[in-house]
């Protein structure tokens, strides 16, 4: 018999675990697409105000921040608008957060449908990141009226070239919070008791992460443990970005990209590698 | 000369049951500080025995394409974990499997449709899980729609759907698919009848042509036999038969149907019964048709019977059978003419014509009874049986309705309307 050319072949020691190549994207486009689509439509449904929502939530928050954090607490804006101030952290903040939350599940949520057909399991998580993405930019609208509203006022300087690392910290973002879901999840699906602690570390997170308080506010001596969060550094650097009233790190921001993809890389790793197994012992 | 499509070589499954994939982080946590911190021997750890299941073991098989291969087996066989290995749901523990072109599975109906959204949602969704193009569902939407003959509800979230409608529309979605391969099991046990040909008929069309190379597990053996060219019968995690259906069928119905034939006793004292009855033998001899080993609705089938009888003076016997199907629901309840008999030996017979039964699952029990009205002894689901179906032409591969199915003549009769008289 002579040797025919396969296509493709299955076996179980000849399971790469990292092969995530380019065409990844383009052989799975439409499921992808078609993933998202199927999210954002179905959490709008019997729902009066529809995606409205994703306008309307990040405002009800920042007005329970402004009424708790500034007027009961009385944690200083930096001089900033309360709106202004809040917005940049609630909206970076609920994008890792709901990334996180909607990609920990991937394997749970999915295995009725994983023991059924095959496709590369990544594409849900992925898809789901997608989603949060798409939020995340409808709401950066939301934010850029404020901001240009303040900025005809007069509360702040026009900026100027730093805005061009805002991509640059989106990339950071959608890597750090995609990574930090798939870790959960390969985690998750052999360990469901570490979802208590997977919450309980995101509440933590939260706290460690300058969402309704500025990073000024941390006394010097743990001021460089505190920078080691990427999600502080964007976070910052984004404001600092838009109303430049201090200096920007370049030496954390590159610290924070290191990590960022770090994460995104072993969570890519440990999902692909939980991926192969999953549907036996899930 | 044939051109392979798939191929799978030495293809084992093995599963790991019990202490394996705990699902706790303190179980593997204090198994692995025990293990490598500790160094305790492992067979001290050995806490809750591990089971290990060969689901499949050395399968070599190859795949012809343009084939509709079949799968037959009883529950556990291996058949589903073997579409699964081949669908790459999961991986083979040994083994290699190789193939060629795009697979679609179909395990079940509407894998992945969302309660949320509207049958054409979950068109385009359901399709482009099972590996459809989103260009390639749109040139086929108007087809899908119209065959699942929902067009009114197409716009309405599928949670509003019955499940028929629900069926119909995930079938309508699987039956235009396009793939190279497709794998197929037991789906064909939903829907209602008329639902149910209008797939079968579909299956036939896209088996016939292009080349579509199909694998397809069912129990339904009538639709294995019509529609495969190769039957693969399993048992075990292994392969016991493969070739032609008629054969591979009749050779595993004849296997299964050795449950309850036949039972005999030596002697009085161990034989069920009471002061009255013992039962020496009971047995089912079908009178197979010639080229036939299993029974199917043809098959007359005849019962023996042998009891000692103990006790009789001058009371009247009466011996009755009584068949019922397998879900309780009685048949007929019949009995001999009374007989006086002194203490002996008393055996009966009874013969089940052919042409009598519909295809089902049957018992039979055994009742004495003394004067007409004292019942002796009952001998309750003695033997057991299945009849298969038999068609010799028919468009219809679902369930035959009712629980007998004669051969009585159906007649027609035929007068032309003669035009010109009013």
């Amino acid at each position: 018999m002579h040797k025919k050319p396969w296509d493709w072949e299955i076996e179980a020691s000849a399971a790469r675990v990292f092969s995530f190549q380019p065409a990844f994207f383009r052989n799975n486009k439409d499921l992808l697409l078609r993933f998202a689509r199927r999210d954002l439509v179905a959490s709008y449904q019997q729902t009066i105000l529809g995606p409205v929502w994703i306008f309307l939530q990040p405002l009800l928050t920042t007005l329970v921040y402004y009424i708790v954090f500034g007027k009961i607490v009385r944690l200083s804006t930096e001089g900033l608008p309360a709106v202004v101030f809040y917005l940049p952290g609630i909206i970076l903040w609920n994008f890792f957060s709901d990334c996180v939350m909607e990609t920990m599940y991937t394997f749970i949520k999915n295995a009725h449908v994983f023991n059924k057909v095959y496709f590369p399991r990544i594409v849900v998580p992925f898809s789901a990141a997608l989603v949060q993405l798409v939020r995340l930019l409808i709401q950066l609208v939301v934010f850029l009226l404020v901001y240009a509203y303040y900025l005809w006022q007069g509360y702040y300087p026009v900026p100027g070239v730093t805005l061009l690392l805002i991509p640059l910290l989106l990339i950071m973002q959608t890597a750090l919070a995609l990574g930090t879901g798939l870790v959960m999840s390969a985690v998750l699906a052999k360990y469901r008791d570490m979802e208590n602690i997977f919450h309980f570390l995101l509440r933590l997170f939260m706290f460690a992460t300058p969402v309704f308080y500025a990073a000024s506010i941390i006394p010097p001596q743990l001021r460089w443990f505190y920078w080691f969060n990427p999600l502080t550094v964007i976070i910052e650097t984004w404001r600092a970005a838009f109303f430049s009233w201090k200096d920007i790190h370049y030496n954390y921001i590159a610290l924070a990209f290191v990590e960022s993809m770090l994460v995104l890389l072993a969570g890519i790793w440990l999902f692909q590698k939980r991926a192969l197994t999953v549907i036996d012992t899930i | 000369m044939h051109d392979t499509i798939i191929e799978l070589e030495n293809v084992s499954k093995l599963y790991r049951l019990g202490n394996y994939g705990s699902g706790s982080f303190k179980e593997d946590f204090t198994g692995w500080w025990n293990r490598k911190v500790l160094r305790k021997p492992a067979d001290l750890l050995q806490t809750r025995q591990q089971y290990e299941l060969w689901a499949l073991k050395n399968i070599n098989l190859s795949v012809n394409r343009g084939e509709v291969l079949g799968f037959l087996g009883s529950n556990g066989a291996g058949k589903s974990t073997l579409l699964k290995l081949i669908a790459r749901i999961t991986l083979p523990t040994t083994g290699i499997i190789r193939g060629k072109g795009r697979i679609a599975t179909l395990l079940e109906v509407g894998t992945g449709f969302h309660h949320e959204l509207t049958g054409r949602e979950n068109i385009f969704l359901n399709g482009t899980i099972l590996g459809m193009k989103t260009r390639e569902i749109k040139a086929k939407l108007d087809e899908i729609i119209a065959f699942s003959g929902i067009e009114r509800f197409i716009d309405t979230p599928v949670k509003r759907y019955s499940s028929g409608m629900y069926v119909r529309l995930a079938f309508a979605i699987a039956a235009n698919l396009d793939p190279e391969i497709l794998i197929i099991d037991e789906v064909l046990a939903v829907g209602d009848e008329a639902f149910q040909r209008k797939c079968i008929g579909k299956m036939k069309e896209v088996t016939g042509h292009a080349g579509r190379t199909v694998l397809f597990v069912s129990h339904n053996t009538q639709a294995l036999k019509n529609l495969c060219a190769r039957v693969v019968c399993m048992d075990k995690g292994q392969i016991v038969e493969e070739g032609l259906p008629e054969k591979v069928i009749a050779d595993y119905l004849k296997k299964a149907q050795q449950q309850f034939f036949y039972q005999e006793y030596a002697t009085p004292e161990e034989a069920p019964g009471n002061d009255h009855i013992r039962i020496k033998k009971v047995s089912l001899v079908p009178r197979f048709l010639p080229g036939f080993n299993a029974i199917d609705i043809r098959t007359p089938l005849e019962i023996h019977f042998e009891f000692w009888y103990f006790n009789g003076a001058s009371d009247s016997l009466i011996a009755g059978i009584q068949l019922h199907t397998l879900s309780g629901e009685c048949i007929f309840d019949i009995c001999s003419t009374g007989h006086c008999f002194s203490n002996g030996k008393v055996s009966g017979h009874c013969l089940i014509p052919g042409n009598f039964l519909n295809d089902g699952s049957y018992y039979i029990s055994l009742s004495f009874v003394k004067n007409t009205t004292n019942r002796l002894f009952h001998f309750e689901a003695c033997l057991s049986f299945d009849v298969e179906d038999y068609r010799t032409q028919s468009a219809w591969f679902g369930k035959w309705l009712g629980y007998v199915r004669p051969a009585f003549p159906v007649l027609l009769e035929y007068e032309p309307i003669l035009t010109g008289i009013v």
